[in-house]
């Protein structure tokens, strides 16, 4: 059974929030999502309530850590960044993500040359 | 270490959860403003703007939701919820609180009393460092199993063992403390000096005996108890090393055991659990005389033996005393190696079960009550169910909150127990049967707050689920629209099914009491041989170097006896070596043929042999048969006197008269001798009240001397009269003579029926709970029955019902699964009953009349029960019943 098209797994939404703060530094949720829609396009639909618990998450594992501060236009808004247990994880995840596309790639490019 | 920081997150969390809320809205609420904020700078309007900002957001308590799960422990705060809900709507209805928690308390305190005592008599080992590795060795003698070893058996055991640790022996005595202050009784414990050694308990002052304190000729050593301590030596430690006078010399404390310290042996082997002093036997036991059999033997197992292995040691060694000493070759000695704690409670462990049995029925009667009360509450809250299915509730999650709510009621009648049970072990400790008094230490401790606490959580997931199953049957449209109580047929059925179940469970209960009783009313029929009422005792002993001369102890106890006849108010008086029912001195038996038995017939059987001067008998008001009682010109220099017991006379002469013939018995100190019968009484119960142990043969006093005797006092006078008078008696003629266990016969006869007693008295309880809880559930569920179907009575009434039909008819219906219910009790108690065999005397465990007794009591209750529902049943007005709808 595939998900549902655009919807995310939820092991490659840990991996993209992770990926964006690697690469945005200190981050608000709000930041988060709008950059993850910026990236993808219209590819993903990301329902933004369901980043908080993600984030979450992250935090609890000890990933990523947060603290309160001010917003571009002053609101009071919850930054987030990444840590250096977040960036290990990142690399290793990241690594494991290629050899994965990569065994996928070879798959069904065969499968399509047959 | 990840799910280790994970749930210390979650965990913590639980505590500020209010915070943390806040911190979540703050956070959604800054992330919703920037998305308006964003599309209104694409140019919506606010209004807009805010519905876009919410649909892209998405589900927003949902997100919120999925975030506290992750954030707290979701399952901990359903239960949380869960138990705040119980508690409101327990706390709503605190009439339905108040029963269910008070019969749980019951049902629940029974067994938290009951496990107490079984607790620290069958599960906890003895008080002594790796009790489990002490073991008895009992002898044979002649046929008799149980039986003391003799020197030479325990000499060859301790040296030959190769699988105990150390053996040794010890062999209850009483002797005299005279010296500085008043002269004292004591009880005196004769033990080899490895004794304490083996037991694991050293002295709290000083030191054990040293091996060289034992046999002939050694110095003499004294090792005292803590009480003896407390009140002779004022708990003074310079007096180790003192010496002090015991039975006319000196010996030398050299220790003092530590308070609270007692001998845990078996009831009947003469070893009582307090004793005053103790002094290493001073024989040598190989060279002792292989029939003189005295020695009470315990050993310690190596670590790692086995009883088995043990037992296949002593086989062996058994085998080379009988070559080596022929008395043990015919009849066979044997040898029997029992574990220590098994050996002491095998008495107490059949009635402690039953009880324990008894209790588990108690609690599951009390249950099915409050499944009951269960069931009609869930009946009243249809309703309530409905609308929380409706409005999302999974039955998973209506089956927990039920649960929740049984499990929480259990525990707090669980609380209530733990009182309860408190009470009750008091009651239980006030009749204290002999064999537990063995045991110092019986009271709660956390395992018995655990078991009670498991037991609650068992029970109420138990009773909670009935209703909880229930939910399954749950029409949901006819629920919400019916909103008026209905009966439907399965709930009445279920409740039939508890009213069944209830009488059975009370029935056995009622049949298990009824046996008891019946058992203690024949033991208070039994004719023990001889009337206790207005026998006063107490026991005098000449153990010091006084009465060395046999002379001066005859003289002694004539006058004495004379003395004491003559005083006011005193019919008779009689002297006595042994008195039933006391094991605090060891009884002496040995063997006895009548002259010219074969060599075969002479060591098979054995008889109490007691010493005693003219007057016991008439005392003690027992019956002769034939012949006469001794008399004061029967004197030492004659031939020996025998008086014996119509069980020793059917042994030897069956049939033929028995006055004037001869038998070989064995005279006081191991002595073989021959004596002529002059008289036959009818047997005394001289062990226990329902067993005849053996037969008894009565010397003469002054062809028997005893150095312990007990004095029997036929009086109406009461003893605070008669003390202070056989006091002045006592001390005019020997003022150094304690005299001690000053205690009416009737004390000694009730000690027999102790255990009976406590047995009966628990089982009636119990049987009597259980036939209140049986009342009070048949009336719950017929009035219950009644009201719901007040409509269909009421129609019943408009056409004309007569209210003695109606009031039959409520009968009827009612009376059916009590009847059911008494045929599945039959069916039970026949399959439960036989497990009390071992505690019933005079009455078979299926006893047709106490069955039908109990049959005919349970049901008249359970019609008196259903009475008053009845009688309501014709009082329904028709026109208010047809307007309840």
């Amino acid at each position: 059974m595939a998900p549902p098209r655009g919807e995310v797994l939820q092991g490659t939404l840990d991996l993209i929030v992770l990926q964006t703060l690697h690469a945005m530094g200190s981050l608000h949720g709000y930041g988060i999502a709008q950059r993850v829609q910026q990236v993808s396009g219209d590819l993903l639909k990301l329902n933004q309530g369901t980043l908080y618990p993600a984030l979450l998450r992250l935090e609890q594992r000890g990933w990523i850590s947060s603290k309160w501060g001010a917003s571009e236009n002053n609101r009071k808004a919850r930054f987030y960044s990444l840590t250096r247990a977040g960036r290990k994880q990142l690399l290793a995840e990241t690594a494991s993500w290629k050899r994965m596309t990569a065994l996928m790639t070879r798959l069904l490019g065969g499968t399509q040359g047959a | 270490m990840d799910w280790l920081r994970i749930s210390a997150s979650r965990l913590l969390s639980l505590f500020r959860k209010r915070e943390l809320d806040r911190d979540l809205d703050a956070e959604v609420r800054a992330h919703l403003e920037m998305l308006t904020a964003e599309n209104i700078r694409r140019g919506m309007s606010p209004e807009d703007a805010r519905h876009a900002a919410r649909r892209e957001f998405g589900g927003l308590e949902q997100a919120k939701e999925l975030y506290r799960e992750q954030r707290g422990l979701p399952f901990l705060d359903h239960f949380m919820q869960d138990v705040r809900f119980a508690l409101r709507s327990l706390g709503k209805r605190p009439g339905f609180t108040l029963v269910a928690v008070f019969t749980l308390a019951i049902g629940i305190g029974a067994n938290t009393a009951i496990f107490t005592a079984v607790h620290s008599v069958l599960l906890q080992s003895l008080p002594f460092p790796k009790a489990d590795r002490l073991a008895i060795v009992w002898s044979t003698l002649g046929t008799e199993g149980r039986a003391p070893a003799s020197g030479p058996e325990l000499a060859m055991l301790s040296q030959q063992t190769r699988l105990f640790e150390d053996l040794g022996a010890i062999w209850a005595q009483s002797g005299a403390l005279t010296g500085e202050g008043e002269p004292e009784q004591v009880r005196l414990g004769m033990v080899t000096a490895n004794f304490f050694g083996i037991l694991g308990t050293a002295p709290q002052v000083g030191r054990y005996f040293e091996p060289g304190e034992q046999g002939p000729g050694s110095p003499r050593a004294m090792i005292i108890s803590d009480g003896l301590w407390h009140r002779r030596f004022g708990a003074d430690p310079r007096w180790i090393g003192k010496t002090v006078r015991l039975n006319g010399q000196s010996v030398t404390m050299v220790g003092v055991m530590p308070p609270g310290f007692r001998i845990i042996f078996p009831e009947g082997s003469s070893v009582p659990p307090e004793m005053d002093a103790y002094v290493p036997f001073r024989s040598n036991f190989a060279s002792s005389p292989a029939d003189q059999s005295y020695l009470r033997v315990i050993g310690r197992l190596r670590v790692g033996v086995t009883i088995t292995q043990a037992q296949q040691e002593v086989d062996t060694l058994a085998a080379q005393i009988r070559a080596q000493y022929p008395t043990f070759a015919d009849p066979p000695l044997t040898l029997q190696v029992v574990p220590l704690q098994g050996d002491v409670v095998r008495n107490i462990r059949p009635a402690l079960l039953a009880l324990f049995g008894g209790a588990g029925l108690v609690l599951l009667i009390a249950c099915v009550n409050v499944a009951n009360l269960l069931l009609v509450r869930a009946n009243e809250r249809t309703l309530e169910m409905a609308v929380r299915t409706a409005i999302g509730a999974g039955r998973g999650r209506l089956i927990r909150q039920l649960l929740t709510e049984s499990v929480l009621l259990s525990c707090c009648g669980a609380v209530a127990a733990l009182g309860f049970g408190w009470c009750a072990l008091k009651l239980v400790l006030a009749m204290q049967p002999k064999e537990m008094e063995r045991f110092s230490t019986i009271q709660m401790n956390p395992l018995v707050f655990v078991f009670t606490f498991i037991v609650a959580i068992v029970v109420g997931a138990l009773f909670g689920l009935a209703p909880a199953l229930g939910t399954r049957k749950l029409d949901l449209a006819r629920s919400l629209k019916d909103n008026r109580q209905t009966c439907t047929r399965s709930g009445g059925r279920q409740r039939n099914l508890l009213v069944i179940s209830e009488v059975a469970l009370g029935f056995v209960l009622l049949i298990g009491a009824g046996l008891m009783l019946r058992t203690f009313v024949r033991l208070l029929q039994v004719n023990p041989g001889f009337d206790a009422t207005n026998v006063l005792t107490f026991r005098i002993s000449v153990a010091s170097v006084k009465y060395q001369s046999p002379d001066a102890a005859v003289q002694f106890f004539r006058k004495l006896k004379e003395n004491l006849s003559q005083m006011p108010g005193v019919e008779t008086a009689g002297v006595i070596s042994h008195l039933p029912f006391d094991d605090t001195l060891p009884n002496w038996y040995g063997f006895y043929w009548r002259d010219g038995a074969s060599k075969h017939d002479q060591n098979t059987t054995m008889a109490d042999l007691r010493s005693s001067l003219p007057g016991y008998f008439k005392s003690m008001g027992a019956t002769f048969l034939s012949g006469r009682d001794f008399d004061d010109h029967d004197v030492a220099e004659n031939l020996k006197l025998a008086i014996v017991d119509d069980t020793v006379a059917k042994e030897s002469w069956a049939g033929q008269d028995v006055v004037g013939k001869l038998i070989n018995i064995e005279n006081g100190n191991f002595v073989r001798d021959t004596a002529q019968v002059i008289g036959v009484v009818k047997h005394m119960q001289y062990h226990t009240l329902t067993d005849q142990v053996r037969g008894q043969i009565y010397l003469l006093y002054p062809q028997a001397i005893r150095a312990h005797m007990a004095v029997t006092l036929k009086s109406s006078s009461s003893t605070q009269t008669l003390l202070p008078l056989i006091r002045q008696q006592v001390a005019s003629l020997d003022k150094d003579l304690p005299i001690y266990q000053v205690e009416p016969m009737t004390d000694y006869v009730e000690s027999a029926r102790r255990q009976t007693r406590f047995v009966t008295l628990l089982a009636g309880i119990m049987g009597g709970i259980a036939l209140l809880l049986a009342c009070i559930g048949i009336y719950a569920v017929t009035m219950y029955s009644v009201l719901q179907r007040m409509r269909e009575i009421g129609v019943r009434t408009a056409l004309g019902a007569a209210p003695r039909q109606l009031f039959a008819l409520v009968l009827r219906q009612s009376m059916l699964p009590i009847a059911l219910g008494l045929l599945a009790g039959f069916a039970l108690a026949l399959l439960l009953t036989p497990f009390l065999s071992s505690l019933l005397f005079g009455v078979r465990p299926t006893d047709i009349s106490t069955f039908c007794v109990g049959a005919l009591i349970l049901s008249t209750a359970g019609l008196i029960a259903c009475l008053l529902p009845a009688r309501r049943a014709t009082r329904v007005d028709p026109v208010i019943a047809l307007r309840y709808e």
